[in-house]
Formats: structure tokens, sequence, C-alpha cells
């Protein structure tokens, strides 16, 4: 077992969780997340993996309902708890550069 | 008057010698008076105090919960009131629908009276992740109140309500429930509607009632249980009163005793007093059986994999984009979400999600999160084998009692590992219920873990209030500070 993971390793999970992580966060990173990779480990040690057999905490019928149509939500309402909002659009950053 | 049995304020109200409005009035004064303890992030008291005003004018009739002021976790969304989960990246927001189980609470005349404080989106085991500090435990205000629902335990162990909602994914009901001294019941997955919870770990989270007694607990689940069109996975099951059982015999209940649960992971005051309820019951002619069951001591390591695997993707939603907190003047698009993540969150959060997003990339979904569900169907076959011989499983609710508010919290294993013995339910999407039986040194609360098997909380019931009536705890923690 492990006792840290590289740092590289902290980046890339951080990159994977859209988390940006500081400089001097890194080191704390990779002693707690290997302290958790650590723990989740132990399911290796437990026999009687079987593909086909996974639990659904419920089984219910799942046909799909009738297709009709129903009360949305209003869009001023929705915009109210955007961060930025210009008429019933939210705003982002430019995704695309002008340049492409 | 909340100190008054349930029948006793419903006739009062009845007989119109106190309206809901006093109520209402007494809640807030034993709010204000227990300020300190950080049960509330949000208080809703102008619309409380409106609504218990309409309640005037309405027939009070048969429904015990007419009038009586709820408090409301804040990881359940409610209406024009803030809701955070106890989030900096949730602050300030304010949702524009109902939770499923809100709907239900307000159609049966209750009155919300706030949101209570919480471990991060539910992420912890003392409700010391919140953003806004962690809710006392109202027996000691050094201690914890455990958590996630930690401001809903804490604001019924007060007395400053009859009723509170909580949700439980790994134990976040019931063990505050245990270190508080209240009644706090998971029901089965699937009982109750999850529309409107915001959601850590879909095939886990379950809401529900926090109590002080077991009748009580009872009466709120006939209020919110039901299945929903809105969640796919709520029950198609037939309305009933979970109270039915209630003041029945126990003689010749069959129940198990796993060998696991009083095993010295448990402190010996906590075994102890198992096993001195193990002896009463028996006196009362149930059959109490020492049992081994298989996989009780890999349910953490499942835990951790399914509610990280599923929170990491529940929480993708919180990108600073449609809702929520948002980074000031960020650079670009990807600059935005990364600011925002890492200033919206919490550490434990920013962990898990982590941890979550690894354990569910390429091949590793296989290797952890696909192995741990295949390994949850045999310890939920486990339940199935014991409950063909046995109609309830006990032990203890927790391993310690509650602990200092000052415990280090730098390892990462440790909110786990506080919920082992809860854990294993949730896993099997069974009903479990905490009944305070005791009280370990320095008078901190003890509780017994009850479950059911799938949809039989009424047994749990049954057990737990005949166990309530036996023990005749005083379980009122601050009696000198109230005007009773």
């Amino acid at each position: 077992m492990k006792d840290k993971l590289t740092k590289e390793e902290v980046l890339h999970v951080a990159h994977l969780a859209r988390i940006k992580v500081d400089e001097d966060e890194i080191e704390k990173y990779q002693v707690e997340l290997q302290k958790l990779l650590n723990d989740v480990d132990k399911i290796k040690e437990v026999e009687g993996y079987d593909e086909e057999r996974m639990i659904a905490p419920w089984s219910k019928d799942t046909t799909p309902r009738e297709d009709e149509a129903k009360e949305m939500l209003n869009p001023k309402e929705v915009l109210k708890n955007a961060p930025k909002h210009s008429g019933n659009y939210i705003e982002v950053p430019i995704v695309i550069s002008e340049e492409a | 008057m909340l100190d008054k049995s349930i029948q006793e304020i419903h006739e009062a109200l009845k007989n119109k010698t106190i309206k809901p409005i006093d109520l209402v009035e007494e809640a807030f004064d034993r709010i204000e008076k227990s300020k300190e303890l950080n049960a509330y992030i949000t208080l809703n008291k102008e619309e409380a105090i409106k609504k218990a005003k309409e309640l005037e004018e309405k027939e009070v009739g048969n429904n015990l919960l007419f009038g009586l002021p709820i408090a409301v976790k804040d990881n359940i969304i409610t209406k024009d009131l803030k809701t955070t989960c106890a989030s900096h990246i949730l602050e300030n927001f304010v949702p524009i629908y109902n939770a499923t189980v809100v709907d239900k609470i307000e159609a049966n005349d209750m009155i919300i009276i706030g949101k209570t404080n919480m471990d991060e989106f539910a992420m912890g085991s003392s409700s010391r992740t919140s953003y806004f500090g962690a809710p006392k435990n109202p027996w000691n205000k050094e201690k914890i109140s455990g958590g996630s629902s930690g401001g809903s335990a804490t604001t019924i162990a007060s007395r400053d309500v009859l009723f509170a909602l909580g949700t439980d994914t790994g134990g976040s009901i019931r063990q505050p429930a245990s270190y508080t001294g209240i009644v706090g019941m998971k029901p089965t997955y699937g009982r109750v509607s999850r529309y409107g919870l915001v959601a850590f770990a879909s095939s886990l989270d379950q809401i529900g009632p926090m109590t002080r007694n077991v009748y009580e607990n009872a009466l709120l689940l006939n209020a919110i249980a039901g299945a929903d069109d809105k969640d796919l996975t709520s029950a198609d099951k037939e309305p009933e009163d979970f109270t039915r059982l209630i003041g029945k015999d126990i003689k010749g209940m069959k129940i198990a005793l796993p060998n696991y649960f009083m095993s010295d992971i448990v402190t010996e005051e906590i075994r102890n007093e198992v096993e001195k309820t193990k002896k009463l019951l028996e006196e009362n002619g149930a059959i109490v059986d020492y049992v081994n069951m298989k996989y009780l001591d890999k349910a953490v390591t499942l835990y951790q994999i399914i509610a990280m695997g599923e929170a990491s993707s529940n929480l993708a939603r919180f990108d600073g984009i449609r809702y929520g907190y948002r980074v000031e003047n960020p650079k670009d698009i990807d600059d935005l979400y990364l600011e925002t993540r890492k200033n919206g969150f919490g550490k434990e959060v920013k962990r898990r999600i982590m941890v979550g997003s690894y354990l569910l990339s390429g091949e590793n979904a296989k290797i952890y999160y696909n192995k741990a569900l295949s390994i949850r169907d045999d310890m939920k076959k486990e339940f199935d084998r014991v409950f063909k011989n046995y109609d309830l499983i006990i032990g203890p609710t927790t391993t310690t009692t509650a602990y200092d508010l000052t415990d280090p919290m730098d390892d990462p294993s440790k909110s786990f590992m506080d919920d082992v013995l809860v854990i294993p339910v949730n896993m099997a999407g069974l009903p479990g219920l905490s009944l305070p039986i005791g009280f370990g040194k320095n008078h901190m609360p003890i509780g017994l873990h009850i479950i059911g098997n799938s949809f039989d909380e009424s047994t749990i019931y049954q057990l737990a209030s005949f166990l309530e009536k036996q023990l005749n705890l005083d379980l009122y923690p601050r009696k000198d500070d109230k005007n009773v």
C-alpha cells in the first residue's frame, strides 16, 4: 500500500473532478486521497464479483410513461438563481475563440 | 405547550384554547433560547406566522399533525425558502419549487419553521463540514450532534419543535439521533419520494422522520410516505398506518443480534446497554439470538465506493453556470468551472468528488463501482437470509457516544468509520431506526439500532415503542432553561 499519490496523480484526479488544486494544497491531497484509495482498495480482497449481477435498490416496472405535455418551469423564475443572465439566456464566458 | 403530548396539543387546538400561532411563537422562543446550538441555517419566521394565521380559518379535524411546527433539513428544497446544503456554493440558492415531502407536510397543515444545519451536501458524520459551523449537542455543548442531519437532531433533542425531517445516505438520520437521544427512522429505500432532495448518492439517499418519541415518528412517516410520479425509485405501496402495531405485545418476536455489531469495535458501555436491552426483551417473551452475518465488515468499503462515485456524478451539476455561486471574472469557461468548484466546495466534499471521479473513470468503474454493486447484492441476500428466520435485527447504532467538537478532522476515513454499524442498512435498502436506550459516562445518550425487513417499518415501531415504554427514560436534556 502506498503512502501517497504522486503530484501528477493528484493533478490528474483534480482534473477529472474539475476542481482546481493550488500548488500549496497538493502535498496534503497526496496523502489524504491516497488514504481513501487505500480504503477502497479493500474491495479487491472480496471475492465473488459477477458482472451480470449488480443490485439496484429498487425493482419497479420502468415502462415509459405517456408522452404528454406537462407544466414546465417558468424561465423567468429559473433565471432568478442564475449568477449572470441577459434576457432569457444565461451568460457565460466566450466558449469558442473568435479567431477559430 | 410543546412539552405536552401530541394528543393534548391536538385537543387544545380543537377546543381553541390555543391556536397554531401560539405553537409557532413558542417554537421561535425556544429556538432563540437555544441559538448557540446552531441548529438552523435559515429561519422561516415571516412565512411560518403567515401560515399559522391562515390555519386559524381551517378546521382542525382529526389530523394530529395539524398546526404543528416542523424543521426541515437544508438539503430538501423549499419553494421561496433558501436551501443551502450547508455549502458556500448554494449559499444564496432559493428554490422555485417544493420537494414532494415538503408538499406533503404542507398538505398536512404542518408549519415549516426553518432549515436545519448539516454536513455540507450531507457528507460527514459530525455536521462539522457545514459552511455555517457545526451544531452543538444539547446534552453537552462541547460535543458533536452527529451528522449529517445534526441540526435536525439538535432541534428535536432541545425540544424546540416536535418534528424534523432528516436524510440518511449512510446513517445520517440514525447516528445523530443516537448521539442526541432522539428517535430517527431511515425508511426503506423507495418508501419516501426523493424528488427535491439534493442528491448525494442516489441509490442510497432516503428522507426520514426525526422526533422525540416513537409514536410521533410513525405519524410523520404516515404523512411523507408514498409513491411519486416524479421519483422513479419511489415504491408503489398501498398507504398504511405505521402506528398500527404500536403498543402490541412482543411475545414470540424473533430478533437477531449479529456478533459483528457486538465486537470490540464498540465501546464496552454501549455493548452493556445493548446486553441489558437483550435481557429485557427476553424477559418479555421475545427470542433474541446471536447470529453470524457475512459482509457486514465490508459495508464501509462498499459505501465509500458507491457513495463517492455517485456523489462525483451528482455534484457535477454545481458548475457555476445555472445557479449558485460563480467565481468573479473568470478568464475563460474552464477557469470558471475550476475556480468556482474550488472556492464553492469545502474540503470534505472536494476530497470525495475527486476520489469518486477517479473511481468511475475508465477501467476503474469495473474494478471498483461495478464490483461494489455486485457485492452489495450479496450483502442484501445475506440480510434476506437472516430475515427468513427473524422479524428484526438489533445492535448498537454507534460505536461510541458523541465525541468532542474539537476532535481532529484530519483523518479522511474517520467520518466513514463513525457510521460502520448503520451503513449496511443503506447498502441493503432496508429500514432502520435508532431508539435511545440509556446513557454512557457523562450522561451522553446511547442508541439501539433496530433493522427491519424491506417495507416493514411497522414492526420496527412495534419493538421501539415497547422498549420506549419499558425504559421510560428522561430524554429532556435542558429542563432548567425552558419555560415548561
